[in-house]
């Protein structure tokens, strides 16, 4: 599990975030320490940090230039500042993604999977035997081989990296907008029957099953 | 300054010194002095006198001359003072004094209004930073409560979220101050993050939101643009056309010099007698009186932002039919250059 540090003053926010990282499969940490941010820092080793740019004792800008001397820890910054200049600026020291409050949690997971799938960018993503290829869009099964669309590859892979758990109609469409598809409804519903067909006919039927009112789930 | 008028506000003197020449005359005559004496007197006399009014006249005149022509052709009026040399006549020094001292108390009443203004300003912008946070906790707390929380509190909150930043846009745009920074900027990401802000409403009302982009880059603020952009959609998702199958679309095009993002709706459109209004400040119009509920601030903040920028932004329309906004980006040459 990818250990993520929380870096937020705010402990309402902190205990929230801590709760939706913690149910998306990812295990949260919270800073305690402001006044030694940065000895917590090291000694946690975090795979990635929420940084706020407003915390007590240090600037979130300062500490995060004090990280970059010595780490590469991906860092996302988390803040309430709505600047063009405190955007560059975090990004000139070195944070790898800028996110301003208030944020839907959504898409703050999809920026927090984003980093960790740029990092592993090697990793080869499977399902059981099935290796996708998500540069030419292809699904492999032993010999038989299918192509998906862009659409049905973003929800196929969305589906893959939640599997076995309840994935809202909500998140896929997030996943979608998120990659400039700007689908409707029906055309969610539409994908989602021909990902099925698709998956068929690698021999997989009834994977994605429908729960009324909550979203689909893959087994 | 004219020597007629000049001598016209002098005329109590010359009238003066006629009453005292006339009575000198008849002391002449009274002492039966020479006729020739007496007309070379009067000749010394009128022209000294004469002499004395020009000399005043050319005096005063380059002074004021100066200060009449430097407050026609200076931009800020005020600032005369700054070219003007100090007069060497009694009148002119006073005057010169006096509007160095109310100059003086001008620029320093100025100066505790904006030192005001800032403070107020700074206030609002923290503010704004300060309400944020619970804003986001609640986005956050409804996240992990799905169940327990109806959507409708949360479109509540987003609405909050909406008005908090056109104040935070408002104070921006109407301060003198430069807040933003440009640069180069994806079009498609600014799109991209307002097609994510407002996929629930585009999916709530079934809009159907289509993008085309040819043009990628463009220099401005990322994050003015992003909010310019907002308030557009917005309008067009708040004054849709119930009657019909809606669709908001955005195409950036290049054209010569420029590039130019459209955002295009099939919405009810604007009345053409509104049409020339709707950038004004608290105009709300016809459909702002009739559909929903409206300030009449969003388009006047955004005409003030495009502006600052140094886009060009404009509105056409047709009622019951389609509206359709245009932001010009002119290409700068400059920083191809320096690129």
């Amino acid at each position: 599990m990818k250990k993520i540090l929380i870096v937020e003053d705010d402990e309402m926010i902190a205990s929230e975030l801590f709760s939706l990282l913690k149910n998306s499969d990812y295990e949260p940490l919270v800073l305690k320490n402001f006044k030694e941010s940065y000895q917590e820092i090291m000694e946690l080793n975090p795979d990635l940090i929420l940084l706020d740019i407003h915390i007590p004792y240090v600037n979130g800008e300062l500490l995060l230039q004090k990280i970059r001397k010595n780490s590469n820890i991906p860092v996302i910054m988390v803040t309430s500042q709505n600047s063009e200049a405190d955007e560059l600026l975090s990004m000139m020291y070195g944070a790898d993604d800028y996110i301003t409050k208030p944020y839907n949690p959504n898409i703050l997971l999809l920026r927090i999977a984003n980093i960790f799938k740029r990092m592993g960018e090697n990793e080869e993503m499977v399902y059981h035997d099935v290796m996708i290829d998500k540069e030419h869009g292809i699904l492999k099964r032993g010999k038989t081989e299918v192509f998906l669309t862009k659409n049905e590859m973003i929800m196929f892979s969305y589906l893959v990296n939640h599997q076995k758990k309840i994935v809202t109609r909500d998140e896929l469409m997030t996943a979608l907008w998120n990659s400039d598809f700007y689908i409707n409804d029906n055309a969610l519903t539409v994908n989602m029957s021909r990902l099925r067909a698709k998956l068929k006919e690698i021999g997989y039927e009834n994977v994605i099953e429908t729960r009324k009112g909550y979203g689909y789930i893959l087994e | 300054m004219k020597f007629f008028d000049y001598l016209k506000d002098k005329l109590y003197a010359i009238v003066l010194f006629f009453c005292f020449y006339f009575i000198l005359l008849l002391l002449y005559f009274a002492f039966k002095l020479p006729f020739d004496l007496i007309f070379v007197a009067s000749i010394l006399f009128v022209s000294f006198f004469g002499l004395l009014f020009f000399i005043d006249f050319f005096r005063k005149k380059s002074f004021y001359q100066k200060l009449l022509l430097q407050i026609d052709q200076l931009d800020q009026s005020y600032l005369v003072l700054e070219l003007l040399e100090q007069p060497h006549f009694y009148e002119g020094e006073l005057l010169y004094q006096a509007l160095y001292d109310i100059n003086k108390s001008m620029i320093e009443n100025v100066k505790s209004f904006e030192l005001q203004m800032n403070d107020f300003k700074e206030y609002v912008e923290m503010w704004i930073h300060e309400v944020k946070i619970p804003i986001s906790s609640f986005l956050l707390i409804a996240h992990n409560h799905k169940d327990e929380i109806p959507i409708r509190a949360i479109e509540s909150v987003r609405k909050i979220e909406d008005y908090v930043e056109q104040v935070l846009y408002y104070v921006r745009s109407e301060n003198a101050h430069k807040d933003y920074f440009i640069n180069e900027v994806s079009l498609q990401k600014v799109i991209s993050n307002v097609a994510l802000k407002n996929k629930d409403d585009f999916l709530e009302h079934q809009i159907d939101f289509i993008v085309d982009v040819q043009k990628e880059s463009v220099m401005t603020d990322s994050k003015w643009l992003y909010f310019i952009l907002n308030q557009v959609v917005h309008n067009s998702i708040k004054y849709k056309d119930d009657s019909k199958s809606s669709y908001i679309k955005i195409t950036v095009l290049e054209e010569n010099e420029t590039i130019v993002l459209e955002v295009l709706d099939n919405g009810i459109g604007i009345p053409s007698s509104d049409l020339k209004k709707v950038f004004e400040k608290s105009f709300t119009g016809y459909n702002g009186r009739m559909k929903a509920r409206s300030t009449g601030m969003g388009l006047f903040i955004v005409k003030n932002l495009c502006e600052k920028l140094g886009h060009t932004i404009s509105i056409d329309s047709k009622q019951g039919s389609y509206t359709k906004v245009s932001i010009v980006f002119f290409q700068n040459c400059y920083y191809d250059v320096l690129k």
